[in-house]
C-alpha cells in the first residue's frame, strides 16, 4: 500500500543500461515525429517498425501488451468513434444516424487520429517500464535540473497511492456510518463535503511537517550534492539522442514546406 | 524579476506541491465516482496559485497533468491548459480576487475563460476538435450547424468551463479559509487569503452554497441539452 507509483520492471535488456535522458528523448522523438511528419501513414509505421521491436527488445512485452489492453486501446478506441461520428468532413457516406455520419474522409481521419494517440501513449508506456524513475530524477539533477524539481516529481509519486488509499478508507467510513454516495443528484453533492474535507485538511496540515523535516536535512542547502548511484553515459547514448534530434527536424521541417 | 519568483519557492511551497498535485487527483476521483457534471480536478493547482503565487500555480498544474499522464494518458497533451489555470488563478489571488465570495466567482471566471482559449488550439490541432471528453458532443452539434472548427470549439469551451472553474475556485477558497492563520501564515503569500470583511465562517457557508447552486444550474443545462 505504501508502495512508490512506477511502472519500472527490472530486466537484463538491451534498452536497460541506456542513459535515462536518452530513453525519454526516444520517446519525445517518436511523439513529435508522429504529430508534425506529413505523410499520412507514419504513425502507422511508427507503430509496428519502432515501437513493437524496441517492446521486444526491452522485454517488457507482457506488461507492455497488458497496459495496452487496458489502457491504450480504451482511450484509441473511444476516440475513433467520436472523431468517425462527429467530424464533419467528406462526402461519401457510408453510415447515417441522426445527425451523424460516418464518411469515408472522416474514418481515415479517425484512424490516423487514434494511431497517432496510441503512438504517443505506446512510446511514454515504453519510457515507464525501462526507466527507474529515482534513475532519471538523478541523471536530471546531474545535468543541471533543481534537486527541488526532483523532489516535487519523485515525493508525488509516494505521495499518490498513500493519498488515494486514504480516500479510499475515508470513502469506506462515511458510507459505513450511512452517508449516501449514490441516489439523487442533491444526496451525492452533499456528500463532497464529508469526503473530501477529511482527505484536504488532513494532507494539507501534514505539509508543515514535512517542511521541517527536510529542511533539517539541508534542502535548501546550495551546495554540491554526492549521488549514491553512478548512471553510465555512453557515446552511444549522445549518437542516439542527436540522430533522434535530426528525424524531429526533418520532419518539422517537411511539414512547414508542404503545407 | 528572477528574485520576486524565487521568494514564491520557500521549502512550504516546495512540500505543498506534491501535496496539491495528490489533491488534483484524489479528488478528481471522488467526483467521477459521485458522478457529478464536473472535473473538480484543479483544486490543488488553484490552492497553490492562492498561497505561494502565480509561477508556483503554473509549475503544480504543469506537473500535475504530467503525473495524471502516468494512469490517464489522454490528460498529458493538456498540461498547457492547467499551466495557465494556476498562472491565472495566482494573478487573480494577488489582486486581491480571493478575498471575498462574490471575488472569488469572478476569479473562477476568469480562469475558465483562460482555460477556454488556451485548450481550444491543442483540441483542435490534436484532436481536430473532437476529443475524448463528453463535452465534444456540443462541438460536434455546432460543427454540423456549419460552424467552423475553430468558434465551434472556443464557443463549447466557454458554455462548460465556467461551471467547473467556478466550483474549482470556490472549493479551493473554501479550502484556504478552512485552514488555521498559523499554517497559511507560512506560505509566501498569505495575505492573498485574507477575508475582507465579515467572519470567514460566513464566508465559507456562502461559498459552499453557491458550489451547490453553480453545479446545480450545470446539471440542469446539460439535461436540457441532452433531452
Amino acid at each position: 500500500m505504501h508502495e512508490r507509483l512506477s511502472f519500472f520492471v527490472k530486466r537484463d535488456s538491451a534498452l536497460h543500461p541506456l542513459n535515462p535522458l536518452t530513453k525519454i528523448v526516444l520517446a519525445l522523438g517518436i511523439i513529435l515525429v508522429s504529430i508534425f511528419s506529413p505523410w499520412y501513414w507514419t504513425s502507422h509505421v511508427l507503430l509496428l517498425v519502432v515501437i513493437v521491436p524496441l517492446v521486444f527488445i526491452g522485454k517488457v512485452a507482457t506488461e507492455y501488451f497488458t497496459s495496452a489492453l487496458r489502457l491504450i486501446l480504451p482511450a484509441a478506441g473511444f476516440i475513433f468513434f467520436m472523431q468517425a461520428f462527429f467530424q464533419p468532413i467528406g462526402q461519401t457516406v457510408i453510415f447515417n444516424f441522426w445527425f451523424l455520419d460516418i464518411t469515408q474522409e472522416s474514418l481515415l481521419f479517425a484512424f490516423r487520429i487514434a494511431t497517432r494517440i496510441t503512438v504517443m501513449i505506446s512510446a511514454f508506456t515504453l519510457f515507464l517500464l525501462t526507466t527507474h524513475p529515482s534513475e532519471l530524477m538523478s541523471d536530471l539533477t546531474r545535468r543541471g535540473l533543481p534537486p527541488q524539481f526532483a523532489y516535487v516529481i519523485i515525493s508525488t509519486l509516494q505521495i499518490l497511492p498513500q493519498m488515494q488509499a486514504k480516500a479510499q478508507t475515508i470513502i469506506a467510513a462515511q458510507r459505513s456510518r450511512g452517508l449516501d454516495t449514490e441516489s439523487t443528484f442533491f444526496k451525492r453533492i452533499g456528500s463532497v463535503v464529508p469526503l473530501v474535507s477529511p482527505l484536504v485538511f488532513g494532507s494539507l496540515v501534514e505539509v508543515e511537517e514535512r517542511a521541517i523535516a527536510i529542511e533539517a536535512r539541508g534542502f535548501t542547502s546550495k551546495k554540491a550534492k554526492t549521488s549514491l548511484y553512478e548512471i553510465s553515459d555512453r557515446s552511444s547514448d549522445k549518437f542516439i539522442r542527436w540522430g533522434l534530434v535530426i528525424f524531429v527536424i526533418i520532419s518539422i521541417v517537411l511539414k512547414l514546406w508542404l503545407s | 524579476m528572477f528574485e520576486k519568483i524565487k521568494k514564491d519557492f520557500t521549502t512550504m511551497t516546495w512540500v505543498l506541491i506534491p501535496v496539491a498535485i495528490a489533491i488534483n487527483i484524489a479528488i478528481g476521483q471522488i467526483v467521477v465516482l459521485l458522478k457529478l457534471p464536473v472535473f473538480l480536478d484543479s483544486i490543488g493547482t488553484v490552492l497553490v496559485g492562492i498561497v505561494a503565487g502565480p509561477w508556483a500555480g503554473a509549475l503544480t498544474g504543469a506537473l500535475s497533468n504530467t503525473i495524471w499522464g502516468l494512469f490517464n494518458p489522454d490528460s498529458l497533451p493538456w498540461w498547457p491548459v492547467a499551466f495557465f489555470i494556476g498562472l491565472v488563478a495566482g494573478l487573480c489571488a494577488n489582486a486581491g480576487l480571493f478575498k471575498n465570495w462574490w471575488k472569488v466567482i469572478l476569479s473562477g471566471f476568469l480562469i475558465a475563460l483562460t482555460a477556454a482559449i488556451v485548450s481550444t488550439p491543442i483540441s483542435v490541432y490534436l484532436y481536430g476538435g473532437i476529443t475524448a471528453s463528453g463535452s465534444s458532443f456540443i462541438t460536434a452539434y455546432l460543427l454540423q450547424t456549419g460552424q467552423g472548427v475553430l468558434s465551434a470549439v472556443l464557443s463549447t469551451g466557454f458554455l462548460v468551463e465556467p461551471v467547473d472553474k467556478i466550483t474549482t475556485a470556490m472549493l479551493a477558497f473554501v479550502i484556504v479559509q478552512g485552514l488555521s492563520k498559523r499554517l497559511v501564515a507560512r506560505f509566501p503569500r498569505p495575505e492573498n487569503a485574507e477575508v475582507e470583511s465579515g467572519n470567514n465562517t460566513t464566508q465559507i457557508i456562502i461559498a459552499l452554497v453557491v458550489v451547490v447552486v453553480v453545479v446545480a444550474l450545470g446539471f440542469v443545462v446539460r439535461n436540457m441539452l441532452a433531452g
